[in-house]
């Protein structure tokens, strides 16, 4: 199943490049999480350290696989996953009002993460072996009902964060599977329609005051814009060159909260200042564009959809967060891929950054 | 397939342009927020982590004359609120009212008084906190992020209220006072002197707050010192006062049972050896924010605790006065010691029958004799000669109806009635007959405690009359360095023989056949003077409406040196309602007793015991001992 030669087909630049981010993400959790007082670095970063381990053995896993066989089971993996999303909907672990988590005792499990590779997987498939990709209304509609289950369910945790990640991944496919201007247009007028239909309806009190601190962080400066400002802050006072590796007093003194999670971007920003963005934003960057690079490269188009499901939701959500991180998004409890804090985070990022470096390598596998 | 297989590359092309695009954007947005803005965050996050304290400087202490602590400090414990940290100040202030016992509207309107302040800088809201208000804040440190504990010195005055308007108090600068830069640089919420000497000698004893720059968490809690500027106490400072002195003169007052003032001075150089003024207050209910109903209590108080009687009371001065109109007649030329008048009991002068309170009158006496006797005949006869602006020029000259110029704040003037007076004042022109009244210390002319002491220091000494002062010396960090005394307010040009003939008269007041036998110690030649101020006469008889008998009893002078050859000590003492002059004579004599014990290293005397006879209720009744004729 796995040839030598294969080895030699592996984009290391690529995979340099997540183990750079990875990198980065571990030196700003110990950061956040040292404690000056006892002089020790917290327990998250240990667990991340362990998560970046077994990270590395999903994608080695993911690698050797080939993402051929993964897809023809896709279906089963998916039904897989959706059960698993209802047993933590029934049974899972709570914490902080949410529903997310499956207990193994060694550490939770989060299964949305690993949905998004589910559905990745699936969507890819579907779209590779219909005939007119997703050209047709028909097709679209029936995909979107993959989409949907996964999103309904992590919704409901509810974490409507993870849900909408889910999106990008979906549209992303379909995009590049042939998803006519028109049609987009069509689903960009949806889109704005349904805001305020969803604002009326759908969205919960303190999702719609998110939003509304968003517009105006003044107004509720203690509270929820508290966080909007002190991101700025974080951000600005890092200057040129920043105040210095664990040197930052947003994060040190805890002005800004879940620092090791959410915000660390503006930590790095504070303490790396901009020299540090503008590294990371490379390094970002440039995965992004090689597993584009792959994704042009397949072999076939399932690997094609496949890669590009996976880099929008990863995208996505590097995007999001750093705008946030600047204050210049909701805050939303969207994590950084490979730098927050979170094992099932990490360990699916890095799945998935094995199925991208694994259609890259089988480019000229029968 | 063939088409979709075109559409593929051209979309991965967009996808990945768009993704250049964005995050170029977003290289561009941290460039602006961290390169052209950074200044502005920095300061904002400057003021987020670190704070500045004051740390108030302790004042400097106060010391009597012999180096015996008068006024020290000790550390007191305030709670304060730091807004900054503050996620709900109705709620906070609800339940630390609660959990403080402290009225809700009070905490809330301390805090509306210093809302415009920046939300770091803590607002005291529980000054000088009871150990167990302490406790019960403390122990909900989780509840109260936002509340702190700072330790601040604070003043501590002696006990019994001693000396209290000497002393005077401290309290908050308030925004009036800042606004018109009384006390010069200092920051609001600064404790400033506000009576007496902490507000006269401000500056000295202030010293100068310090700070210390902390960083906080985002919890307030402090994580380190930054930077600290210690603060700097201020100067010790020695008083003239004597503090045997000062308690023996209090406790006459107290056991004799009299509100009133005294003034005891060195007539050598005008130094304070005590002051009193009673009913005294409290310094210590000032130190640390006077609660309302207190203050309005004191402030509405008819005996008036709150006013140093010793330079804030206008008193007729009775007999006493008679001692200026003797100087000015002297002086003038106008008659010798030995110049005589006969008292028939009563003269008439401009038509005007005038009373002597010796019904049948002193006979033919000399001056030494009629100020023994205190004849009101002989004074009429010799205020008249020497007439309305003569009589102001010498009592004016000895001080009376000026301020004397004492370190203390808020000092009044006596009146000393002239015909220049009369005329700006009424229009009118002045009446010979009117100085027959005044003659004898009544009628329009009023003396303060302090400027009848000085009087009495400048006969003493022979003609100096010093400006009374409180300081002593200073410890500006070597040692104690003598201050300079003020330089003296006037040189009263006095012929020895002159002066030797008024102690004389003086002399025989306390040791002859005069009324202050009660102020006579064997063997140290005491000379005093008593006098009797009318309250009927000058306040009216509106006042008398509602006023209880003892209230419209006459206030009572004794005027004192010692030794009389050569004095060292010199004084006033009034004691209020006590009719006779002769009743206050103990208190000094008391005094005075203490004085020459201490010199002489003998034990200090007991405290005087209240005379066997309880003084009566109405002013007929009141007993007469033989050889001390009424005034």
């Amino acid at each position: 199943m796995f040839e030598r030669r294969l080895i030699s087909h592996v984009d290391w630049v690529l995979f340099g490049a997540v183990l750079a981010i990875a990198g980065f993400g571990l030196a700003m959790i110990y950061s956040t999480t040292f404690d000056v007082i006892r002089g020790t670095v917290g327990p998250q970063f240990w667990t991340q350290l362990y998560a970046v381990g077994l990270g590395l053995f999903a994608l080695l896993i993911c690698l050797v696989v080939d993402y051929r066989r993964l897809a023809e089971r896709s279906l089963a993996i998916y039904i897989a996953l959706a059960l698993l999303l209802l047993y933590v909907l029934l049974f899972g672990v709570t914490a902080g009002g949410a529903r997310r988590w499956i207990n193994l005792g060694v550490f939770n499990l989060q299964p949305s993460e690993f949905a998004k590779i589910a559905l990745a997987l699936t969507v890819a498939m579907f779209f590779a072996e219909n005939r007119h990709g997703a050209r047709e209304v028909r097709d679209l509609l029936f995909a979107a009902g993959f989409l949907l289950v996964f999103a309904v369910l992590i919704a409901r945790e509810p974490d409507l964060g993870t849900a909408v990640t889910l999106v990008p991944i979906f549209l992303g496919i379909a995009f590049v599977a042939g998803l006519r201007t028109r049609f987009l247009a069509w689903l960009i007028v949806l889109a704005l329609v349904a805001a305020p239909v969803a604002w009326a309806f759908a969205l919960k009190d303190y999702q719609k005051s998110r939003i509304e601190t968003f517009l105006d962080p003044e107004k509720d400066a203690q509270g929820a814009g508290y966080q909007q400002i002190q991101a700025r802050i974080t951000v600005g006072s890092g200057g040129l060159t920043g105040k210095g590796y664990m040197q930052g007093t947003q994060g040190q003194f805890k002005f800004l909260p879940v620092a090791h999670n959410d915000f660390i971007y503006s930590v790095l920003a504070e303490e790396l200042g901009f020299v540090g963005v503008l590294v990371t934003l490379g390094l970002y960057l440039l995965v992004i564009v090689r597993a584009l690079d792959a994704a042009k490269l397949a072999k076939d188009r399932l690997g094609a959809y496949l890669v590009v499901g996976l880099v929008s939701g990863f995208s996505f959500q590097v995007i999001y967060n750093i705008t946030m991180s600047a204050g210049l998004a909701p805050v939303k409890g969207l994590t950084l891929p490979l730098m927050s804090y979170g094992g099932s985070s990490m360990i699916a990022t890095l799945a998935s950054f094995g199925l991208i470096l694994n259609v890259r390598m089988r480019r000229f596998t029968n | 397939m063939e088409r979709d297989r075109r559409h593929l590359p051209f979309r991965l092309g967009v996808l990945r342009y768009g993704a250049v695009a964005v995050f170029a954007a977003l290289g561009v947005t941290f460039w602006l927020l961290q390169v052209p803005s950074h200044q502005m965050y920095l300061e904002m996050a400057e003021n987020n982590h670190q704070r500045t304290l004051m740390l108030r400087a302790p004042r400097g202490m106060l010391f009597d004359r012999d180096g015996r602590v008068l006024v020290e400090n000790r550390d007191a414990f305030s709670i304060s609120l730091v807004r900054e940290h503050t996620k709900d100040l109705d709620d906070t202030l609800r339940r630390l009212s609660t959990v403080v016992g402290v009225d809700e509207q009070e905490l809330r309107s301390l805090v509306a008084r210093r809302r415009r302040e920046p939300r770091y800088r803590p607002i005291e809201l529980v000054p000088d906190a009871s150990p167990a208000q302490l406790a019960a804040v403390l122990s909900r440190r989780l509840d109260f992020p936002d509340v702190i504990v700072e330790q601040v010195p604070t003043r501590r005055y002696p006990a019994d209220d001693m000396a209290a308007h000497v002393f005077g108090y401290v309290g908050q600068v308030t925004e009036d006072q800042l606004t018109r830069q009384q006390f010069g640089e200092v920051r609001p919420g600064s404790i400033v002197g506000q009576a007496g000497l902490e507000f006269s000698h401000n500056a000295l004893l202030m010293g100068r707050d310090g700070a210390r720059r902390v960083v906080v968490n985002s919890l307030g809690r402090e994580i380190e010192t930054v930077g600290e500027l210690p603060p700097e106490q201020g100067r010790r400072v020695m008083l003239t006062v004597d503090l045997d002195l000062q308690r023996a003169a209090e406790e006459g007052f107290r056991a004799l049972g009299f509100w009133g003032a005294a003034v005891v001075l060195d007539p050598r150089n005008g130094e304070v050896l005590s002051m009193v003024s009673l009913p005294a207050y409290d310094p210590n209910r000032f130190v640390s924010g006077i609660d309302r109903a207190t203050w309005s209590d004191l402030n509405t108080d008819p005996l008036r605790p709150l006013q140093n009687r010793a330079i804030q009371g206008r008193y007729s001065p009775g007999s006493t006065f008679k001692i200026a109109v003797a100087v000015a007649a002297l002086e003038e030329g106008i008659a010798t010691p030995d110049f005589r008048v006969t008292c028939r009991g009563a003269a008439v002068f401009y038509g005007r029958p005038f009373q002597c309170h010796l019904k049948g009158g002193h006979g033919s006496v000399d001056m030494r004799h009629a100020i023994e006797k205190s004849c009101n005949v002989y004074f009429y006869t010799l205020g008249n000669m020497v007439g309305i602006d003569r009589l102001h020029k010498w009592s004016t000259a000895l001080g009376l109806g000026v301020r004397t110029g004492i370190d203390l704040p808020h000092e009044v003037e006596g009146l000393m009635p002239s015909s220049e007076w009369k005329r700006r004042r009424m229009g009118e022109r002045w009446y010979p007959g009117e100085t027959i009244s005044v003659a004898i210390g009544q009628g329009q002319v009023s003396v303060t405690p302090i400027s009848l002491a000085v009087m009495m220091a400048t006969i003493a000494n022979g003609g100096t009359r010093y400006v009374p002062h409180l300081l002593k010396a200073v410890d500006e960090g070597r040692g104690w360095t003598s201050v300079t005394p003020p330089a003296p307010a006037a040189i009263v040009p006095m012929r020895p023989d002159h002066v030797s003939a008024l102690r004389d008269g003086l002399w025989l007041v306390v040791n002859g056949a005069g009324t202050g036998r009660r102020g006579q110690i064997p063997g140290r030649d005491v000379g005093g003077k008593t006098g009797t101020a009318q309250v009927i006469s000058i306040e009216g008889g509106k006042r008398a409406a509602g006023r209880t008998d003892k209230d419209l009893r006459d206030h009572g002078w004794f005027v004192f040196f010692a030794p009389a050859s050569a004095p060292e000590i010199a004084g006033v003492v009034f004691a209020e309602h006590s009719e006779h002059g002769y009743l206050a004579a103990p208190i000094a004599k008391h005094v005075m007793e203490t004085y020459f014990a201490k010199k002489e290293g003998r034990p200090l005397p007991p405290v005087p015991v209240p005379p066997p006879v309880v003084v009566a209720e109405v002013a007929a009744a009141a007993p007469r001992l033989p050889g001390e004729p009424n005034e």
